[in-house]
């Protein structure tokens, strides 16, 4: 059995491929602490970055500059009461919660960190990837119902209309992004694995391929996916004026705690379907055009300094603290945590670390990029009213998604249009 | 204690047993006094047909607190102070009100520099309470960012306030016959980098706000009110602006030097929210107009009038009204000799401006309800008293 | 004219002009938070805050209790206590009651007394965990609420 786990770590397919149970299970349980830790600094970065772009200083208090106040959110929602409406129907109350983290996780499967950390690469990857998210629509309206009041139930019936009208002209532009994947070789691919290495093969992000096609693309996935995942400005349903809280209303302590998780998984899971399909995944910028093993070696350093230059950030505002007995504690939690930053930092410029980190860095890059659009989206912009958003849904992108898909089609195939016309 | 309104006294025979809330067509909501966004303790029940609002009530005397009785057992010096929390965004504005309507009936001559200074400090103030409209209005409909960029704004008005009365609310700034403090060292200087601040920052709203989209189609031709509907519920201030009608009462009606000053007056012409925010905005960049005016202008001289230390006003009766940041903020008073009021009833601007939330929220959907109270500008205090 | 306004809508330049505020907000120097036990806010002169009683440099009282204050109050919540003295004819303060929990800090008490005894200071920390504290009297008036200092 040793000797089965160990063969695998020559192999250079994914786990799931490779039928190694144990690699498999190492997996998941990785991307699970990973996404799991991506929600918690998420948490922290969107208070941050909120209330900075709002001239304040957001969570200062708890933890140098704020930095444990994720985790006293989770013990708060720990221990909070987790109350029942008396009328509740109880099972379904209790499983709409447990339904939409289940699918919000699920997507991951397939996501690519880089050429061969996948738990699995299944050959209909993105596929599999939008009808795990649509699966998240059960769950919300579940908890609609299961609330047994008004605001509850209409928050959910409208979040469930929203979240099934953008699927749509999401997944037309993905179906673009798949089209785009046979230009070069004549066969395309579903698989997410796949879809990346197209871009590879082609020297060109498909975000940038045949501009505009591709950038209308993205451009109309990010609308969609901020109103899949009912976040600002589409996020009516739990609009705070409006309905108190929509569909979360009844719920607390820790049942509320897994819809936050599994919201901001899914903003991280059509994140990453974004990356991979427009932005090139795991690949670093300009993997062709600057070649060969010295642009390899530069490119591959970034991760390690970008740890050390947040290190010193980090020192920095180590100096600039107040140097009196009762910051005593945090201070000194701010150089540790800058001291840990550095060493990962120094750990990931050592030459067997930094190939293999390289990856995961440049994809952790990009998705996160996309969660700073969703903060930023958050912060600007007033939301739409429900019909409005309905209009904006159906009217606006599902033509231009439709659009983009013909732009492709005619693109991919203008060799022959061009032999059709010149005949 | 019932609640006598229409809606609750419907007969319990239209809803049969076995039929739940969804059969009927007719969903009555209360939006009740605790919510984010009534702006206060507003309790607002809607018949909805849907998401369309068919009917609205308002039920309001959550916030009740007798100030018009406690008037009668105070003397009118005493009284100043409670006229603040009126309208408690606008403080200095209600007690100008005040001080004018006392003053009339004693028929006093305030002096010019006092009358300067409190053109200057009412106006900071309309400054301030537009600032509060305008966060809480935009955060409403949902931008956050611009509540705190308002609030930053209004505290450097605050701030001149803290120094010029000793307190950034609840001011009590005015007495009967002038004001009690000239302006302290450095008055002049700092009210001129206000206005010098504010106005660009005043046109960074229009980047966040009025050019967005978003905020075109949440605000273009909702909540509609026309210029006889307005005039036939008397409704005053910007909403009555909005609607096309040039009224307002510091140019009709000029009190405290206002007609030594040149300022013009923003008028709308659809009568929708949107209308009503850019009267709202403008009128923020003419009041730093008024401001620079009044404290370049700013001469010498008594800062009081002659005033016994004992108010006894004559028997009789004054209406004196002023053009409030929310309306026309009237006080009628009415004194018997003595030194306690008879009766004092203040004509509250957003008490009179509620009456349009039920025109304007017919046929609209729930959401525009939030959008609608904001932009009425209702400061429950005043609702209330 | 048409064109740019179309490629305006299409280009969403007005929603990224609106990003463009909110970002270049996040400079530093912007941010006006003030960490509030760290850094005390600045109090002007005038400031209507804790009623103090004045001393003079003898280390004797200014207050004449002549009632002023009391009669000035909205709320009726000072009471002045007074003694007549027998050789000077004049009165003498004996207790002095202030039930700060009424008080709306409107500042006519200070305005009213003659001889500048009653002056609202400028401490504005003045919470307590229940309503007993809140009755003040002469002492506490003369001396100042001492506020707990927290020194870890």
């Amino acid at each position: 059995m040793i000797q089965s786990i160990l063969q695998y770590l020559h192999s250079d397919v994914t786990p799931g491929e490779a039928g190694s149970l144990f690699w498999v299970v190492v997996y998941v349980l990785l991307v699970f602490a990973g996404i799991s830790v991506g929600v918690i600094f998420m948490n922290w970065f969107e208070r941050k970055i909120m209330a900075h772009m709002q001239v304040r200083l957001g969570p200062m208090r708890v933890g140098p500059h704020g930095l444990l106040q994720p985790l006293a959110d989770a013990l708060k929602l720990i221990i909070k009461e987790d109350l029942m409406p008396a009328n509740a129907d109880k099972i379904v109350f209790w499983f709409a919660p447990v339904c939409v983290v289940m699918t919000a996780f699920c997507g991951f499967i397939v996501v690519p960190f880089g050429p061969t950390h996948a738990i699995t690469d299944m050959n209909i990857g993105v596929l599999f990837m939008l009808g795990v998210s649509s699966l998240g629509v059960l769950g919300v309206i579940m908890a609609g119902w299961a609330s047994n009041s008004h605001y509850p139930l209409m928050g959910s019936l409208r979040s469930g209309a929203q979240m099934v009208s953008y699927e749509i002209a999401m997944s037309m532009t993905v179906v673009s992004a798949v089209m785009m994947t046979s230009m070069a070789t004549g066969t395309g691919t579903l698989s997410m694995i796949g879809i990346v290495q197209a871009q590879l093969h082609q020297h060109m992000w498909f975000a940038f391929s045949f501009f505009p096609v591709g950038i209308t693309a993205l451009g109309v996935f990010s609308i969609a996916m901020v109103a899949e995942t009912n976040r600002a400005p589409f996020d009516l349903p739990e609009a705070e004026s409006e309905l108190v809280a929509g569909f979360l209303t009844e719920y607390s302590g820790f049942r509320w705690s897994l819809f936050f998780l599994a919201e901001y998984a899914s903003m991280i899971a059509v994140s990453s379907i974004a990356t991979t399909l427009w932005l090139g995944g795991w690949l670093r910028p300009f993997p062709n055009l600057l070649g060969g093993k010295t642009w390899d070696t530069a490119f591959s350093l970034v991760p390690g300094l970008t740890f050390i230059a947040l290190a010193a950030l980090c020192i920095f505002y180590f100096t600039r603290m107040p140097r009196i007995r009762a910051m005593r504690a945090e201070a000194t939690g701010l150089a540790a945590f800058g001291g840990v930053l550095g060493l990962i930092g120094i750990v990931m410029l050592l030459p067997g670390v930094r190939v293999r980190i390289q990856d995961i860095y440049w994809f952790t890059l990009k998705a996160g990029f996309f969660m700073y659009l969703y903060i930023w989206y958050r912060t600007t912009f007033p939301r739409y009213r429900f019909d409005q958003l309905m209009k904006i849904g159906w009217k606006v992108l599902l033509p231009i998604s439709i659009g983009v898909v013909v732009m492709t089609a005619v693109v991919g195939m203008r060799q022959e249009l061009l032999a059709l016309v010149w005949r | 204690m019932s609640d006598h309104n229409q809606f609750y006294d419907a007969p319990l025979e239209e809803v049969e047993p076995g039929h739940t809330f969804l059969d009927s067509n007719e969903l009555i909501l209360n939006m009740g006094p605790q919510h984010p966004s009534t702006h206060g303790v507003l309790r607002v029940i809607l018949k909805l047909d849907g998401e369309k609002v068919n009917d609205l009530e308002c039920v309001v005397g959550y916030l009740h607190r007798g100030i018009e009785k406690v008037a009668e057992h105070r003397t009118w010096a005493q009284f100043g102070p409670f006229v603040d929390r009126l309208d408690y965004t606008a403080a200095v504005s209600n007690s100008l009100g005040y001080c004018l309507a006392v003053e009339k009936l004693l028929g006093v001559e305030v002096p010019k520099r006092a009358q300067y200074l409190r053109v200057i400090l009412t106006e900071l103030c309309r400054l301030a309470s537009h600032q509060v409209w305008l966060g809480t209005h935009v955060l409403d409909i949902g931008a956050v960012t611009p509540l705190f960029y308002a609030f930053r704004d209004r505290e450097d008005i605050l701030n001149v306030f803290e120094k010029y009365c000793g307190a950034r609310l609840t001011t009590h700034a005015f007495r009967i016959g002038g004001c009690r403090w000239d302006a302290y060292a450095g008055f002049a200087a700092e009210v001129l980098h206000i206005c010098d601040d504010l106005g660009p920052k005043i046109d960074e709203y229009k980047d966040l706000i009025t050019g967005n989209r978003i905020w075109l189609q949440r605000t273009k031709n909702v909540g509609y009110i026309s210029a006889e509907d307005c005039i036939a519920y008397s409704i005053t201030g910007p909403v009555l602006r909005g609607s096309g009608v040039e009224w307002d009462l510091r140019k009709k009606q000029p009190y405290s030097s206002y007609e030594d000053f040149d300022f013009d007056i923003p008028t709308g012409t659809a009568g929708d929210t949107f209308d009503r925010y850019v009267v709202r905005v403008e009128e923020m960049h003419q009041s730093i107009r008024i401001i620079r005016q009044a404290t370049e202008g700013l001469m010498e001289g008594p800062i009081t009038a002659k005033v016994p230390k004992v108010i006894k006003p004559p028997a009789g009766e004054v209406y004196v009204s002023i053009e409030a940041p929310k309306g026309e903020l009237g006080f009628f008073l009415v004194s018997d000799g003595s030194a306690m009021p008879y009766r004092l009833r203040v004509r509250p601007p957003s008490f009179i401006n509620l009456q349009a939330l039920a025109k304007m929220a017919r046929g609209s959907l729930v959401a525009d309800v939030v959008a609608i109270i904001g932009t009425l500008d209702i400061v429950l205090g005043e609702v209330d008293r | 004219m048409k064109i740019t306004e179309m490629l305006r809508r299409f280009l969403l330049i007005d929603l990224l002009e609106g990003m463009w505020v909110t970002f270049r907000h996040q400079r530093p120097s912007d941010l006006v938070t003030e960490q509030y036990p760290l850094k005390r806010p600045d109090i002007s002169d005038r400031f209507r805050g804790q009623p103090r009683l004045v001393k003079d440099e003898n280390g004797k009282t200014l207050c004449t209790a002549c009632g002023a204050c009391a009669l000035a109050c909205p709320e009726k919540l000072i009471k002045v206590g007074s003694l007549r003295d027998p050789e000077t004819k004049k009165k003498v303060l004996t207790e002095f009651d202030f039930d700060l929990g009424r008080c709306m800090f409107c500042g006519l008490c200070e305005e009213a007394c003659p001889s500048n005894a009653l002056n609202l200071s400028s401490g504005y920390e003045l919470a307590l965990y229940s309503r007993e504290g809140m009755e003040l009297g002469r002492d506490q008036l003369e001396k100042g609420i001492q506020g707990k200092v927290f020194e870890k």
